[in-house]
């Protein structure tokens, strides 16, 4: 008898529990629509905002053709004397907002504030024509500088025109370079800072709290919530501090409320992930959990940064926002619907798990495995029926399962994601890419370690929803000679290319091509001499000799980690270090971040105090790419070889070949052209502007050659002369002194004006103008 | 092993090109670059003088000589050291020669350490035998900036407010070898208002630029030897003296250079006081000049009175340094073709031959341009001014 009420009561409970699934079924359905809807309500908010595209008028050339240049420059020039430089700059960036345009232009001569200014002078005359700028940068540090330009390009406005500009310009970061949270910020990782700050601040935990009181969040989301969105951030220019004062004061969470904020911009300014790859933020992690290596969405747009790294990108007139879109996938992905076999949850995890065990067994192999993705789609859809269409939604699928799940720290499901992100990609791309699995690595041939690479071949696919969508993108940067190489990789058109040099009123730069030891055994890295003891012994002298000429600090730059070991090592067999130590304190740059900026710091104390010190660092190495040797911190850079890359890689082999296939250019042009660009991006960190000076050996025969030379970019190029080809150390010796004598002098403003400083009537004059257009190097 | 073998021979000495600091001009001949040259360094010193500022007229000032590894180097000839050594026994009688009432003192700083050569004193004679005995010093080790500079300041600190207290180092490292922050005591140099000038052998080091910048000095780098000379010569000029320095009164005795024959019955031999510390110099003198308030001897001058106090001078001392009170202005410089009227030197008779006449401001006179040299570096006030004021 018992036994009925019992069952009875089971099926109700099932039901019970079927009726709450249905009622959270329908919850979070409802959710979703919710913030599809914000999200569609938000693009089209910008695309109503900003898409005033971008014609630049007749008028306004004819002006610049009579040589009368548009409001704020008079005002700008009245005041601050123009670079030489800098007006060129101007007038090549005019022709550039018809287009797209590659400036070449050393560091430190006003590319940013040249371009900002041309911008908000243009902003000014024809508000309606253009409304927004973005300014891509690199580095955190980078992004503030560009604000401090701009802040001081706003101060000189409100100066000259005495009221207050209507002006809003923010940079942009990272939750984790925001947060003003006092738990969530001192988080040290940015992946453990956008997970917690998503538990706090996620929709469905959200109206969770309506229920249960006990859930925490954050304030000031919740502040800017309530209050932000309807009272617009005032005028002014926010660097991320600022911002995030702002939101102290307020009590409104910075991050958020510059995301909001940058609807109504006139300029934002971050970093170019953001713009490359928006999904950057979710995938930090590239270490799988099964010990999986693999390389693909990140991995690719990192190996496109490293291609354009140093590129600021310059972005004018927008359509839509990237920050909120998807840039890589096609918008067919996104609008069609998901297909019927990973609808459901169920199926979907199976499906998981069967890529995975596919991933698994592709990567139990002995030998290098090189294939495209239809072949790698066809072999999958063999061994374990998966068809090309799922794996398209993969990554849309995850992504909606995680969020109907409620799962609040993303972070723990980052192998997850990674892998169905690759799975996406591969489906989704069948040209430009390639999939390498190698067992092992060359180094270790006896251990296997399987890595699976999916690498881009075609930098073009990242960078053209880019070039797509914005009306004008200037590239430019200190380093970017051979110009004609970049349409060509990155494959557009632009209107304008053109190379600067620096007009000096000295000259602070003096590269020096070493080739010989005083014993004149010619010194090269060349893949034969390398181990030569001699080679090895010069380079030494040249270091030990340097560093008893040289003041404060000297960067010396290898090809790699392991040529550096090697080299160090014999050094110290021969005593040779021991000598340089006489004269300057030694750091080493390692692999480890930590302790290469505890060097970094350290090296950085001893140049301030006297004491002298050297760098040694890897050419394409932290130090070579983002860190500057100001003055002191740089008077010389060594640069011991020639940067090729390591070229029995895979990845590269197969990346040369797609480029000599689609882009007709031969592997010898490529791999001279990124050495010398890398050769010539180490050196350039010790000149950052016209009252620095620094020496810059290449201490390589090979640099003597004018295949090689040629590559440089011109304001380097121009100051080589035949003197200063192929020296002896002795030779360099004497040269540096001499230079490093003259530098010391004494050097005012004034001898500068009318050589590389112009005042307003020397800008106007006709002669001046026909001069400017003659320095501009035209590709 | 260690130790390079000394290159003695000249051949086996740096490699130069020399040939690079001549130009030719159309005519392929090299004089008019040489000329020019040597017509630049003249002037230069002269332009450089700035106009009527009120400079110090008693300074302290310690030297401090590197005597570093680097000076050994051979680029200044003989070598670092023995030109140096050279130039500065020539500062030293010119810095007493402009600033009679002043006093100098000189450190050598070598192996991490600072030692003091001379004390301060007004004295160039002592100087100038300690730094011909440094000719034979080793130079060996790294330099200290901060001790030599502490040893310095601990020196200068006490010297009276209305005087300047400076200190000029000559620094041929790139290094320097200091036992604690440096830039606390610059903080504390500048506090104590110890101006610090820096002439460097090499090249430009960060921590001087900083030191100078922020003490108030001047940091030059020299070009070659005569750039040097003429560096070195900047700083016999007394520095400009700041506002902030006190004014006071000082009492200075003017004592009588007394003369005694030995025939005289009454004169007895003495001690100079001066020479009371230390165990070399004169013995017993018979004349000399003895201090109006204690009456103790010396048997030169300036000095300060080891008994009590009084700076004794002589009127001559004090008009030679008044000059600085009141310096003469910079000449207008003007093309020979552009000059109309008489074509010789008011100076020195001769005629006008080359390309820049210089006249008198005030009096609008002309002068050539050794006699603008003379009238600007020796005479400092303008003759035909002079002759035309009653």
């Amino acid at each position: 008898m018992s036994v009925y009420p019992k069952q009875y009561a089971g099926v109700n409970i099932v039901e019970e529990q079927r009726a709450k699934w249905e009622k959270k079924r329908i919850r979070t359905a409802k959710e979703l629509i919710e913030t599809e809807r914000r999200y569609f309500e938000q693009l089209e908010l910008v695309s109503v905002n900003a898409a005033k595209a971008l014609t630049v008028s007749r008028r306004f050339l004819g002006n610049l053709e009579h040589g009368e240049f548009g409001l704020g420059f008079e005002n700008l020039s009245s005041h601050l004397h123009f670079y030489k430089i800098y007006a060129d700059n101007m007038e090549n960036a005019f022709k550039v907002l018809q287009g797209h345009g590659v400036l070449e232009m050393p560091s430190g001569t006003g590319k940013t504030i040249s371009l900002l200014s041309l911008i908000v002078a243009y902003q000014k005359a024809y508000p309606l024509d253009v409304t927004k700028l973005i300014y891509c940068s690199r580095t955190v540090p980078e992004i503030e500088k560009v604000v401090e330009e701009l802040k001081k390009l706003m101060e000189f406005y409100e100066k000259m025109t005495g009221e207050k500009q209507n002006f809003l310009a923010l940079a942009l970061s990272s939750r984790k370079n925001l947060c003003v949270h006092p738990e969530v910020s001192s988080l040290r990782f940015g992946k453990d800072v956008d997970g917690k700050c998503h538990s706090m601040t996620a929709s469905y935990i959200r109206s969770r709290k309506q229920q249960n009181p006990g859930v925490q969040l954050c304030r000031f989301y919740e502040e800017f919530e309530a209050l932000g969105r309807q009272v617009p951030l005032t005028a002014g220019i926010f660097n991320l501090d600022d911002l995030k004062a702002f939101g102290r004061q307020k009590g409104w969470c910075p991050y958020f409320l510059a995301r909001y904020s940058i609807l109504h911009a006139n300029i934002v300014i971050y970093s170019y992930h953001y713009l490359l790859d928006p999904k950057i933020a979710d995938l930090v992690s590239k270490e799988l959990a099964k010990k999986i290596k693999e390389t693909d969405a990140a991995k690719l747009r990192e190996e496109y940064s490293q291609l354009v790294q140093g590129l600021k990108e310059a972005n004018v007139a927008r359509e839509t926002d990237v920050y909120l879109s998807n840039p890589v996938l096609p918008d067919e992905i996104l609008q069609e619907a998901v297909p019927g076999s990973i609808r459901t949850a169920e199926h979907f995890v199976g499906f998981l798990k069967r890529l995975l065990e596919y991933l698994k067994s592709r990567l139990r192999i002995q030998h290098v495995v090189q294939e495209s993705p239809p072949q790698f789609l066809k072999d999958i859809y063999e061994k374990v029926c998966i068809d090309r269409k799922p794996l398209r939604f993969c990554s849309e699928r995850l992504r909606s399962l995680l969020r109907t799940l409620e799962i609040a720290d993303i972070a723990d499901f980052s192998a997850v994601t990674l892998i169905s992100n690759f799975a996406t990609l591969v489906s989704t791309y069948s040209k430009g890419f390639t999939i390498i699995i190698e067992p092992f690595e060359d180094k270790t041939p006896t251990i296997a370690n399987p890595v699976l690479h999916f690498s881009c071949m075609d930098s073009s696919i990242a960078i053209k929803p880019v070039f797509e969508r914005f009306q004008s993108v200037v590239i430019t940067s200190g380093t970017l000679s051979p110009l004609d190489i970049y349409p060509k990789i990155l494959d557009f058109h632009p209107v304008t290319m053109a190379s600067f040099t620096m007009t000096l009123a000295r000259t602070c730069l003096c590269p020096l091509i070493v080739g010989r030891g005083n014993d004149q055994v010619a010194i090269s890295s060349k893949f034969e001499t390398r181990e030569d003891i001699a080679v090895i012994r010069n380079y030494g002298n040249l270091l030990s000799e340097m560093s008893a000429i040289v003041p404060d600090g000297i960067v010396a730059f290898f090809t790699s980690y392991q040529y550096m070991e090697n080299i160090v090592a014999s050094w110290y067999e021969q005593g040779i270090l021991e000598n340089i130590q006489r004269n300057k304190l030694i750091f080493i740059e390692t692999q480890d971040a930590a302790e290469t900026s505890m060097a970094l710091e350290k090296y950085q104390e001893a140049c301030e105090n006297g004491r002298g010190a050297i760098l040694l660092s890897v050419a394409r190495g932290k130090v070579s790419e983002g860190i500057d040797f100001v003055h002191h911190f740089g008077r010389a850079v060594i640069m011991f070889g020639v940067p090729y890359v390591y070229t029995q890689s895979r990845i590269l082999k197969a990346r040369l070949e797609y480029l000599r296939d689609q882009f007709q250019i031969r592997e010898n042009d490529f791999l001279t052209f990124d050495a010398m660009r890398h050769a010539a991006q180490c050196v350039g960190r010790v000149i950052r502007g016209k009252t620095d000076y620094g020496l810059m050996i290449f201490a390589d025969k090979r640099y003597s050659r004018s295949d090689k030379r040629g590559k440089l970019p011109r304001w380097i190029q121009e100051h080589i002369s035949d003197g200063s080809l192929n020296l002896t150390i002795d030779e360099t010796v004497q040269l540096s002194k001499h230079f490093l004598r003259e530098m010391a002098q004494p050097f005012r403003k004034e001898d500068q004006l009318g050589l590389s400083l112009l005042t307003l009537e020397q800008l106007q004059s006709e002669e001046m103008l026909k001069k400017i257009t003659q320095i501009a190097h035209q590709v | 092993m260690d130790e390079e073998p000394e290159r003695a021979k000249r051949w086996e000495g740096e490699f130069e090109r020399t040939w690079e600091l001549l130009v030719e001009d159309e005519s392929g001949s090299l004089k008019p670059s040489v000329e020019d040259i040597l017509f630049k360094a003249k002037r230069k010193r002269v332009i450089e003088s700035q106009g009527q500022i009120r400079l110090g007229m008693m300074r302290h000032m310690y030297i401090v000589l590197d005597a570093s590894r680097t000076m050994e180097d051979q680029d200044l000839k003989p070598n670092r050291l023995t030109s140096t050594l050279k130039l500065l026994e020539f500062f030293v009688e010119e810095y007493f020669d402009q600033n009679p009432i002043s006093q100098l003192g000189i450190i050598a700083t070598k192996n991490k350490r600072a030692e003091k050569l001379t004390d301060l004193a007004g004295n160039p004679k002592k100087h100038i035998e300690a730094l011909k005995r440094a000719v034979d010093t080793t130079c060996s080790g790294e330099p200290s900036l901060y001790n030599s500079l502490s040893l310095a300041m601990q020196n200068l600190k006490h010297m009276p407010g209305h005087t300047s207290r400076e200190v000029l180092v000559i620094f041929s490292s790139l290094t320097t070898c200091d036992p604690a922050n440096i830039y606390d005591l610059i903080k504390t140099l500048k506090s104590t208002k110890i101006r610090v000038s820096i002439i460097g052998l090499s090249a430009e080091v960060r921590v001087c630029t900083v030191l100078a910048r922020e003490t108030g000095g001047t940091y030059h780098v020299i070009l070659d030897e005569s750039h040097f000379k003429e560096l070195l010569m900047y700083h016999v000029k007394p520095p400009p003296a700041s506002s902030s320095s006190e004014c006071s009164l000082i009492r200075m005795g003017f004592p009588q250079h007394t003369l005694v024959s030995i025939s005289d019955q009454d004169s007895k031999p003495s001690f100079s006081m001066a020479h009371l510390d230390s165990t070399v110099g004169p013995g017993l003198t018979l004349g000399g000049y003895y201090c109006p308030q204690c009456k103790a001897k010396y048997s030169e001058l300036p000095v300060e009175c080891k008994v009590c106090g009084l700076t004794l001078v002589s009127a001559p001392h004090l008009a030679r340094s008044f000059h600085h009170l009141f310096p003469l202005d910079a000449f207008k410089e003007i093309p020979l073709e552009e000059h109309q009227g008489e074509r010789f030197c008011e100076g020195c008779q001769g005629d006008l031959k080359e390309q820049n006449v210089y006249i008198c401001p005030s009096c609008e006179s002309v002068f050539c341009m050794e006699c603008d040299l003379f009238i600007h570096d020796t005479l400092h006030c303008c003759p035909s001014c002079v002759h035309s004021q009653p």
